[in-house]
C-alpha cells in the first residue's frame, strides 16, 4: 500500500464513495417506491375494510331489519285471517268492522296513539276496501289518530293480494315523525279474493339506535324530500342535494356513495325500502361519516414513515457494506496493476540502459578500430618506404620486416574487432546465398600452405567434390580460415590437420582437428572467449579472437561451433551449417 | 255471475205436476231445478259446504231451495230444528228454516266453537262453548233473509241458514229434483234459490185437491 501514489488511493476511494453513492441510490428509490406502493395498497385496503365492515353492519341491522318486518307481516297476516273481520268484509257488515278490531286487534294496538311506542307494536290501524280506499274509523282514537292528510296517504290505488310496505311522515307536537305503514290483504278464505286490507302503522326500524355504528346518521327519502331528524340541518341540504344523483348512478335497490358534509368526507347508504310497492317509493339513508379512517390513515401514514426510514437507514447501512465489499477486490487489483507497472517499467528502463550502453560499447569499438586502422596503415606505408630507400644492414631489415609483419598483424586484429563490434551491434546481416564449400576449403588450404612459417604438418582431408551451404561467401570463408589458423597454431611440429566436410542429414557438418596438445578440462570452458589464447599462448602468435568470431560467425549462419573432442590424440572443432539447395548452374 | 251463465248453458227438462192427493186440499209441486256444476274441487263426504265467489255464497256440490211466496199464517208453535257442529263442520250447511223458528247449535265435537254471525239479517255472537254447554245454544230467527253462520275458532267452518216467510219449502237433492206436497190451492210465484245472489222463480196455479203440478227451473 505504502508504494501506492496519492493519486491513485484518493482515485480507489472515489470509486469506493461512487459506488456507495450509486447503490444507496438504488436502495433509496427501490424503497421508496415500494413504501409509495405498500402506502397506497394499505391505505386502499384499509378504506375497503371500514366500508366492508360498515357495510357487514349495515347488512346484519338490515336482517334484522328484515326479521322484524318478517315478525310484522307475520303477525299482521295472524290478524286478516280473523273470522270476524273476514265476515265483516264478506257478509256485508262494514259497520261492525272497527268494533270488531278493535277487539281483534288488542294485542297489536295496545299502544295506538303513542309515537313511538314498542317496536312491534302498531301505532294505528286502518282499513282499505276493495278499491283502496280508506274506511273510515268511526272512532280515532281507538284506531290511532291521523290527519285527514295522513289518513289519505293510506290509500292505495288498488289492493293486491301480496303485502305492502309504506312510509308517512307524521306531524305531530315534538315535529316530523316518520311511520312504517303495511297493509295486508284481507283475502276470502276459499278463493283467495281480496276483500280488502289492513293497513297497520309501525315505528320505522330505527338504525341510530342500534348503536352498531356511533357517528352514523339515518333518515327517509320520500317524494323528493329527506326526512332525517338526525341530521343536522345544512348537512340534511347537502345530502338531499346528492341522494338524487345517488339513487340515478344505480338501478339496484342498494346504492352507495360518497360526499363531504362540511369537508368530512362521509359514505352514503341508500336503500329501496318498498320495491315493487303501491306506496310511494322511500328509501333509507344512512350517512356514515369517515373520520375514523382519515385518523386510521393517519396513523398508518406514520407507520409507514417510520418503518420507511428504519429501511432507508438499513438499505444505506447495507450499502456501506456491501460497497466496501466489492470494492475491495478492485483495491486489490489497483494496487496490484499499480506493483506490475512499476516493475515493468523499471525493467524497461534497465533494458533500454543495457541495450544503449551496448550500442555505445560496440560504437566505440568499430569508431576505434577505425581511427586506428589507418595510423597502421600509414605506419606499414612508411616502414616499407624505409625499407625500400635505406641502405639498411641485414639485421637491420630483418627488423623493419619483422615490424611490418606486425603492421599486418594490427591490421587484421583491427579487421577482426570491426568485424565483432558489427557483430555486436547487430549491424551485420549475412546476405544468404549457396556457397559451396569445396572451393573455400580447397583456397583456405592454399592460404594454409602459403604461411611463412608454415610447420611441417600433414594435412589429411575428406570432402565431397561439391557441398552447398547457405550463407555469405566471404564470411563462410573466415570460418573456414580461422578454424584451419587455429588448427595450425596449436598444432605440434610433424603435426597433423584432418578436415572433413560433409552433409548430415539436414546439416552440413565440417570438422576440423588438430594433434596438438590437449586443451585442459578447465580451459575447455572458455576457449571461445575473446582475448583468450591457448595454455602455450605466449609461443603461439594470435590476438585470441580467432575461435570466438568463427563462432559468432557459425551461429549468424544459423549454425553451431563447438569443441567436439580434445585429448592426446587429436583436438576437433565441429562447424555446422544448413544445406542448400545445388543451383543449376553450379550442377552444369 | 259463472256460475248463472253454467245454469242457463244447462240442458233442462221443463215438466209441471200437479198432484192432488185425495185426503186434503193440498196439492205437491215438484220438479227439476238447474244446478250449476259442481265445483272442481274433490267433495271428501256429501255435506255440503258453504263457497264464497265474488262475494256470491253457494253450496258446494250446488244444491237449490225451492219455497212458495205468499201469505201464511205462523205456526202455531215455533217450530224447532238444529245445526250441529261435528267433525269442524256444520250439518247441514244449508238449512232453509220459516221466519220464527229457533235453531239449536249444539257441539258434538271435543273442542270449543264459536259461533257467530254478521249477516244483517240476524248478527249474533254465541260465544265459546264445548259439547256440555247447556242449554244447547240456540237463536231465533225472526227475518227473513240468509245469514252466514261462522265459527270464529275455525275459520274455514260455514253454514247458510236461509230465513223464509213461508213454511213451504225443501232442498232439492245434488241432482236439482224436488218434490214439495201440501201446499194449499191458490196462485203462487214459487221460487228457487241457488245462491246468494241468484233466485229463479216461476208462477204456478196449484189446483185444489191432492194434485202434482210439475215444475221446472231452468
Amino acid at each position: 500500500m505504502s508504494r501506492i501514489s496519492e493519486s491513485q488511493v484518493t482515485r480507489v476511494a472515489g470509486f469506493r464513495t461512487r459506488l456507495l453513492v450509486a447503490i444507496m441510490l438504488v436502495v433509496t428509490v427501490v424503497t421508496l417506491l415500494a413504501l409509495y406502493f405498500a402506502e397506497r395498497s394499505l391505505v386502499a385496503n384499509m378504506a375497503e375494510d371500514l366500508e366492508r365492515e360498515f357495510e357487514s353492519q349495515v347488512v346484519a341491522l338490515r336482517h334484522a331489519q328484515d326479521v322484524r318486518s318478517a315478525a310484522l307481516v307475520e303477525r299482521c297476516r295472524a290478524l286478516v285471517r280473523k273470522p270476524r273481520i273476514r265476515a265483516a268484509f264478506e257478509d256485508d257488515a262494514l259497520d261492525l268492522l272497527y268494533p270488531t278490531a278493535e277487539d281483534e286487534l288488542r294485542d297489536i294496538t295496545a299502544h295506538a296513539g303513542e309515537n313511538p311506542g314498542p317496536a312491534l307494536s302498531a301505532q294505528f290501524y286502518r282499513f282499505l276496501d276493495q278499491k283502496g280506499g280508506v274506511i273510515a274509523p268511526p272512532n280515532a282514537r281507538v284506531v290511532g289518530p291521523l290527519t285527514p292528510a295522513e289518513q289519505a296517504r293510506l290509500a292505495l290505488p288498488r289492493v293486491t293480494a301480496i303485502p305492502q310496505t309504506g312510509y308517512i311522515v307524521r306531524r305531530d307536537g315534538r315535529g316530523d315523525g316518520i311511520a312504517m305503514v303495511m297493509a295486508m290483504p284481507i283475502l276470502s278464505i276459499e278463493t283467495s279474493e281480496v276483500l280488502g286490507a289492513l293497513v297497520l302503522g309501525f315505528r320505522p326500524f330505527d338504525f341510530s339506535e342500534s348503536g352498531l355504528s356511533a357517528g352514523m346518521k339515518s333518515g327517509l327519502w320520500m317524494d323528493g324530500r329527506l326526512h332525517a331528524p338526525g341530521l343536522a340541518p345544512e348537512a340534511a341540504v347537502a345530502v338531499a342535494r346528492e341522494i338524487p344523483q345517488v339513487l340515478a348512478a344505480s338501478s339496484d335497490d342498494e346504492t352507495s356513495g360518497r360526499l363531504d358534509l362540511s369537508g368530512r368526507p362521509h359514505l352514503l347508504f341508500a336503500r329501496h325500502l318498498n320495491p315493487d310497492s303501491l306506496f310511494p317509493a322511500a328509501y333509507e339513508i344512512c350517512v356514515y361519516p369517515l373520520t375514523g379512517l382519515d385518523v386510521r390513515k393517519q396513523q398508518l401514514r406514520w407507520q409507514v414513515l417510520g418503518a420507511g426510514a428504519l429501511l432507508l437507514l438499513l438499505g444505506w447501512g447495507g450499502s456501506h457494506v456491501v460497497a466496501a465489499r466489492l470494492a475491495l477486490p478492485v483495491e486489490k487489483l489497483a494496487v496490484d496493476s499499480e506493483e506490475n507497472r512499476t516493475q515493468r517499467v523499471r525493467a524497461e528502463a534497465a533494458l533500454e540502459m543495457t541495450s544503449a550502453e551496448l550500442q555505445r560499447s560496440a560504437r566505440f569499438s568499430a569508431d576505434a578500430s577505425h581511427q586506428l586502422k589507418t595510423p597502421v596503415t600509414v605506419l606499414r606505408a612508411g616502414l616499407e618506404e624505409w625499407l625500400a630507400k635505406e641502405k639498411l644492414t641485414a639485421a637491420e631489415c630483418q627488423e623493419v620486416a619483422a615490424l611490418i609483419h606486425q603492421t599486418y598483424r594490427l591490421s587484421s586484429l583491427i579487421d577482426d574487432l570491426l568485424l565483432l563490434s558489427r557483430m555486436d551491434s547487430g549491424r551485420l546481416k549475412l546476405a544468404f546465398a549457396p556457397v559451396d564449400l569445396t572451393p573455400l576449403i580447397e583456397a583456405a588450404l592454399d592460404d594454409l600452405s602459403a604461411q611463412p612459417d608454415a610447420f611441417d604438418v600433414e594435412v589429411q582431408t575428406e570432402f565431397p567434390p561439391a557441398l552447398h551451404i547457405l550463407g555469405e561467401q566471404r564470411y563462410t570463408a573466415i570460418i573456414l580460415q580461422n578454424l584451419l589458423e587455429n588448427a595450425r597454431k596449436y598444432n605440434r611440429p610433424g603435426g597433423r590437420i584432418t578436415l572433413r566436410a560433409a552433409a548430415d542429414g539436414d546439416v552440413v557438418r565440417l570438422a576440423v582437428g588438430n594433434s596438438g596438445r590437449p586443451i585442459p578440462a578447465a580451459a575447455q570452458a572458455h576457449i571461445f572467449e575473446r582475448f583468450h589464447r591457448g595454455v602455450m599462448g605466449e609461443n603461439v602468435p594470435g590476438h585470441g579472437l580467432g575461435l570466438n568470431l568463427a563462432r559468432e560467425l557459425a551461429r549468424l549462419h544459423q549454425g553451431e561451433l563447438r569443441l567436439v573432442c580434445s585429448d592426446g590424440e587429436s583436438t576437433v572443432f565441429e562447424v555446422t551449417f544448413r544445406p542448400a539447395a545445388v543451383p543449376a548452374a553450379a550442377v552444369g | 255471475m259463472i256460475l248463472m251463465k253454467r245454469s242457463e248453458g244447462g240442458v233442462a227438462t221443463l215438466a209441471v205436476f200437479l198432484f192432488l192427493t185425495a185426503l186434503a186440499s193440498a196439492a205437491t209441486v215438484e220438479g227439476q231445478v238447474t244446478l250449476p256444476k259442481a265445483r272442481s274441487a274433490p267433495v271428501v263426504n256429501q255435506r255440503y259446504e258453504i263457497v264464497t265467489k265474488a262475494g256470491v255464497l253457494s253450496t258446494n256440490p250446488p244444491v237449490a231451495v225451492v219455497f212458495v211466496e205468499g201469505s201464511f199464517p205462523r205456526p202455531a208453535v215455533q217450530p224447532v230444528t238444529e245445526i250441529r257442529q261435528k267433525e269442524l263442520i256444520f250439518i247441514p250447511s244449508l238449512l232453509p228454516v220459516q221466519v220464527g223458528t229457533k235453531v239449536e247449535f249444539p257441539n258434538f265435537d271435543d273442542t270449543y266453537h264459536n259461533i257467530f254471525s254478521f249477516s244483517p239479517a240476524k248478527r249474533f255472537d254465541l260465544g265459546r262453548y264445548r259439547s256440555d254447554e247447556r242449554p244447547v245454544p240456540a237463536q231465533v230467527f225472526d227475518e227473513a233473509g240468509l245469514v252466514t253462520l261462522r265459527c270464529d275458532i275455525h275459520e274455514h267452518m260455514r253454514a247458510l241458514i236461509l230465513v223464509l216467510a213461508t213454511p213451504h219449502f225443501v232442498v232439492t237433492d245434488a241432482a236439482g229434483g224436488f218434490k214439495l206436497s201440501g201446499v194449499p190451492a191458490g196462485r203462487y210465484t214459487v221460487k228457487a234459490w241457488v245462491d246468494s245472489k241468484t233466485t229463479r222463480e216461476q208462477v204456478v196455479d196449484v189446483p185444489p185437491g191432492d194434485a202434482t203440478v210439475h215444475l221446472d227451473f231452468p
